[in-house]
């Protein structure tokens, strides 16, 4: 909800004033780092035994988006409850896979990360999601009054604070839109999260749902600490204007046991997740 | 300290014993019969004279015998007079300016303007209406902040956003009084325009150190704008027709001429175009300014002033806001004799805004409240000594943020942020002292007062921490919240006392030349809570209490002031050093929007700011104006404290937001002849500091920025040129009517000043780039003044 704050604040100025164009700018060069993109999410009604996570390193700001991938590290996850470890094989293009993982609603899960001879770890908790109730569309909503959008509708349990994590991807886009949420304005309602692609006018990039389009909608209950760290993430990617936070870098929970300075970009969550698609009609 | 306070004062009262007499009286404009601010009062062959006080009261005492007073003003012709001082007496004058046409470019000495070299004011920026009005405009309307902007040690903050920055210190530091009232927020449409509309206001004058004991409260500068009484003399009506907006200002004598009125409007109607232009979104602004004043007798005054202004946006059916400044004064001004005057004010300011989240049926609405009392004093001891002394109180009301649901199928719950409640006394003491005919030294001490009142329930964290650094993750983190105690109202929940010195001195060199250093210490106990690139709006102020510790700054100032060639051309240079305690920073992720407890975002820190000030003026001829340049550093440190760990960027000095490099600006204003004249700035500035990317990683099949250290990147050098026209037509002596053609090109070269630089990722390509926004191009403006 903060986020309408924010982003009406933003708006006001881009919509009265703005005048924007892509420049070039000479950005710092940081040293390149371990990216442990460690997600391991358990799609409701599946038994969540196939994991992978992905190891790659950070590169400068401006260049290629071919990531490198990290290849030869040790990759294992530990339920704490009972000891059982499971390891992930290398796969040699970066990801680390295993088949045998089981999950287990609010366990406690360590990563240990073996690479370039420096030990990372990191603690999670898998987090349950409640379902998707229904997926409706609707115009009224959001920036412009003419554009379709999508409604996402669950109900938030009031006993308790919530954090969520949406993924929302046309078929066909290149790039997904993540979107964070919390229940401290709305606890214990039902909840209509609105998803609207809103048109570029300059740009003429974005183009605005029109019916045939197929969207994926990704849903996740997360944890406090992981809110923070995504809540970061995602404002950070969305660009940094002027009424926007100052960014900051960004820390997640993997820590290098052998050399702290040398922390690692990325995060270890669990999460239980929906997955649905909807149609626009 | 009060020792020697004691032993001036007896000293002062010895001098004063021999056969001495006090002429007082008012300056005042033969025009209008508006009195004047800052206009010389001398006797003629002594050191002997006085500048009016911001009621146009002055009071001489001087040697029994004939003297030649001389009254002297701004454009104004100058007054002689032969007084014979065998007693006490009381005389006013008025003065008549050099043309009464509108706009008429004075070119003759403006005194007020010039170095005084033997006061021991100093890093002062007084400008005259005439001067800014000589300036370019934006947009068609004369704009005081955007005019101070060009004097050295004042920078803005970048285009698009609210506030001023005055030598390093932030946009919350600055003391913005109208008419004695406190404006929180000093701009419309985000900066495009100031609160103050140039018709109803008779003079500004901004403190950048050296600030005296009877301000207080702001840490960084005091901007002391003070609007019309109105004319006494004849009904008089002021205006101008722009393009975005236009203004009406009404003035004129009331109850028999021992009163007068000014009702000034001011009102912007772009959004009524763009509504016809088909378009869903629109901005405007208004403002209203009154004033009037009673003269009850020739001892006792009434004033009455209030302002009220207000923005609003709407952006189709999604959002809509709107916030302003509303003010009002009542005064009263008591002469108990020739030489002792006071003021006692009364003084309620208020800003707030309101959001409205139209799309999920919700508005969040905030405001600050303040009453204020002062009573000032001023006692004309002697010619060599002179008292200012008094005492001020403000009761603020914080109310820092509500939800309201504005309808029932809303799905967000009400809720009310707590509202806080704070007292802020002062006593205040000054003294001006003329130990030789070279040396005066102004002396002065301010006590003020904070208490946090309860009412309230504060929230306990555990160990005492409201920040806890996760050595683990190497982060900063709310604290653990283990309970509440609540304060009874008639409780302080904390309460802060400081002492502030404020010592300066002029010595003159030569005729033409002084040297002025000073020191002041002042304290400031309330914070806007502002963790963007730029202030916005709709940032909240909160006040000091149990976590967040009173702003306490110490400033030193050098000078060298000079006039050459007659007083032709001035010159002055200032360098200054100045630190402050206690400056808040946010921590990484901070989350402002309806937080309650502000406590857990932020970490104490300092902050510190030196530099170089330069400032060279032409004074008279066809040609005037100035050059001014500033180099200067602004930067803070955040340590960790007691939440742990090295601080905000480990704990090192870094950029604040607002640090300039090299400011360069130069004004002109050019005669041609009657008709004709013409105006430019032209302005360059180092870029301000901000965070860019210094890698990328993948994450969530996006590419994701990593951000080097806080402000250790710069934006793109900001520089522009803006140029004027004013064309006067032909006039008839007897027309009263007068009008005039404002002819403004801003920013002539269409430079694209980048506001913000933001990063992402082409949705096309994938590749990352880097995106500027810039506010203004070439903006042309065209505005007919008049006058009745």
């Amino acid at each position: 909800m903060k986020t309408y704050i924010t982003l009406a604040i933003i708006s006001i100025l881009i919509t009265f004033s703005a005048c924007t164009d892509v420049i070039d700018v000479d950005v710092q060069s940081a040293p390149a780092r371990l990216t442990i993109e460690a997600s391991l999410d358990w799609e409701k009604g599946t038994s969540g035994n196939e994991q992978t996570i992905k190891l790659s390193t950070s590169k400068p700001y401006f260049g290629s988006t071919d990531y490198s991938s990290v290849t030869g590290a040790s990759v294992t996850v530990t339920n704490k409850a009972n000891g059982e470890t499971y390891v992930f094989e290398d796969q040699n293009n970066g990801e680390y896979t295993t088949t045998s993982f089981v999950p287990v609603l609010n366990g406690t899960y360590t990563l240990e990360v073996i690479y370039n001879n420096e030990t990372y770890t990191a603690t999670e908790r898998l987090m349950p999601v409640v379902d998707i109730t229904d997926l409706t569309q609707s115009r009224n909503k959001g920036f412009n009054d003419e554009d379709l959008e999508v409604n996402v509708i669950f109900t938030d349990p009031e006993e308790e604070e919530n954090f969520y994590l949406f993924k929302f991807k046309e078929r066909g886009d290149l790039l997904p839109y993540l979107e964070d949420a919390d229940d401290e304005f709305v606890n214990g309602n039902e909840i209509s999260w609105y998803f609207e692609k809103e048109e570029d006018e300059s740009t003429d990039k974005i183009e605005a749902f029109v019916p045939g389009d197929i969207i994926d909608i990704e849903f996740y209950g997360i944890s406090e600490q992981y809110y923070n760290f995504i809540r970061i993430l995602i404002e950070q990617s969305g660009g940094t204007g002027l009424f926007s936070s100052t960014p900051v870098p960004l820390k997640g929970n993997c820590i290098n046991e052998s050399n702290p300075d040398n922390y690692a970009y990325g995060y270890f969550r669990l999460t239980e997740m929906v997955k649905k698609s909807y149609t626009f009609q | 300290m009060k020792n020697i306070f004691l032993s001036f004062i007896l000293f002062a009262g010895i001098t004063s014993a021999q056969e001495r007499y006090t002429v007082s009286g008012t300056i005042m404009d033969g025009s209008n019969g508006e009195t004047l601010f800052g206009a010389s009062v001398f006797l003629e062959g002594t050191t002997i004279g006085v500048t009016t006080n911001e009621y146009g009261f002055y009071s001489l005492t001087a040697p029994k015998g004939n003297h030649k007073i001389i009254v002297s003003y701004i454009g104004f012709t100058e007054l002689k007079k032969e007084i014979t001082l065998d007693r006490d007496q009381k005389m006013d004058f008025e003065i008549m300016e050099f043309s009464t046409q509108l706009d008429e470019i004075v070119v003759t000495a403006e005194e007020p303007e010039r170095v005084i070299l033997r006061k021991p004011e100093m890093s002062v920026a007084k400008l005259n209406m005439k001067t800014v009005k000589q300036m370019p405009v934006v947009l068609g309307e004369l704009d005081i902040i955007k005019s101070l902007q060009m004097l050295p040690g004042v920078t803005n903050n970048g285009e698009g956003s609210s506030g001023f920055h005055v030598r390093g210190g932030a946009a919350d530091q600055n003391l913005v009084l109208l008419d004695e009232a406190i404006i929180y927020n000093t701009s419309h449409l985000l900066g495009f325009f100031s609160v103050f509309n140039a018709d109803a206001i008779k003079d500004i004058k901004l403190y950048k150190g050296g600030i005296p004991a009877r301000f207080g409260g702001r840490t960084s500068s005091v901007l002391d704008v003070r609007q019309k009484d109105g004319n006494s003399k004849d009904f008089a009506m002021t205006g101008g027709i722009g393009i975005i907006s236009s203004r009406l200002a009404l003035e004129g004598p009331m109850f028999k001429e021992k009163g007068s009125f000014l009702i000034a409007g001011r009102g912007s109607y772009a959004h009524l175009f763009l509504k016809a232009a088909g378009q869903d979104n629109s901005a405007n602004f208004y403002d209203l300014n009154l004033k009037t004043n009673y003269n009850l007798n020739g001892s006792n005054q009434l004033f009455l002033s209030g302002y009220f202004g207000r923005d609003a946006f709407e952006l189709g059916e999604s959002f809509n806001s709107s916030y302003g400044n509303l003010s009002g004064n009542l005064r009263w001004n008591h002469i108990f004799n020739d030489r002792l005057f006071s003021n006692l004010s009364l003084i309620y300011s208020k800003y707030d805004y309101d959001l409205g989240i139209v799309i999920e049926e919700f508005n969040w609405i905030s405001s600050i409240n303040n009453y204020n009392i002062k009573y000032d004093l001023k006692y004309y001891t002697s010619e060599k000594f002179k008292l200012d002394f008094g005492a001020s109180g403000i009761y603020y009301d914080f109310d820092p943020g509500q939800i309201l649901p504005t309808s029932e199928t809303s799905e967000i719950n009400p809720l009310s942020l707590d509202r806080k409640k704070a007292f802020e006394g002062a006593l205040y003491i000054n003294a001006e002292h003329m130990l030789t005919n070279a040396l005066t030294v102004q002396y002065g001490l301010r006590y003020s007062f904070f208490s946090r009142m309860g009412g309230q329930a504060m929230t306990e964290y555990a160990d005492d921490k409201p920040v806890v650094y996760n050595q683990l993750l190497g982060i900063y983190e709310r604290g653990t919240a283990v309970g509440e105690t609540y304060y009874e109202k008639s409780e302080a929940i904390k309460t802060f006392g400081n002492l502030e010195p404020r010592v300066s001195l002029a010595y003159q060199l030569s005729d033409n030349s002084a040297l002025k250093a000073g020191y002041s210490r002042v304290a400031q106990y309330i914070h806007l809570l502002s963790n963007t690139t730029s202030v916005t709006p709709l940032d909240v102020w909160t006040p000091s209490g149990k976590f967040v510790k009173p702003q306490l700054s110490d400033q030193f100032a050098l000078g060298y002031f000079r006039d050459f060639d007659d007083k032709r051309y001035s010159l002055e240079v200032e360098a200054y050093y100045k630190t402050t305690d206690n400056r808040i920073d946010y921590i990484d992720g901070s989350d402002l929007i309806g937080t309650n407890t502000i406590e857990t975002e932020i970490l104490n820190g300092e902050s510190r700011a030196y530099g170089l000030e330069f400032l060279a003026r032409k004074n008279e001829g066809r040609f005037t104006g100035w050059f001014a340049y500033t180099l200067s550093k602004s930067e803070q440190r955040t340590p960790g404290g007691n939440a742990g760990g090295l601080g905000i960027s480990d704990g090192k000095w870094y950029n604040t937001a607002y640090d300039r490099t090299h400011d360069f600006s130069l004004t002109g204003a050019f005669e041609l002849n009657e008709k004709w004249s013409f105006g430019t700035n032209l302005v360059f500035q180092t870029g301000r500091p901000v965070t860019y990317p210094n890698g990328q990683y993948t994450y969530e099949d996006l590419s994701i920025a990593s951000y080097s250290d806080r402000n250790s990147d710069r934006l793109p050098a900001y520089h522009r040129l803006d140029i004027s026209a004013n064309y006067r037509p032909n006039r008839k002596p007897n027309n009263r009517w007068k009008g005039e053609w404002v002819f403004g090109l801003y920013n002539v070269y269409n430079h694209k000043n980048a506001a913000s630089v933001s990063f992402g990722q082409n949705v096309d390509t994938g590749a990352n780039e880097a995106t500027r926004t810039a506010i203004f191009g070439i903006v042309p403006s065209v505005t007919y003044n008049f006058k009745f």
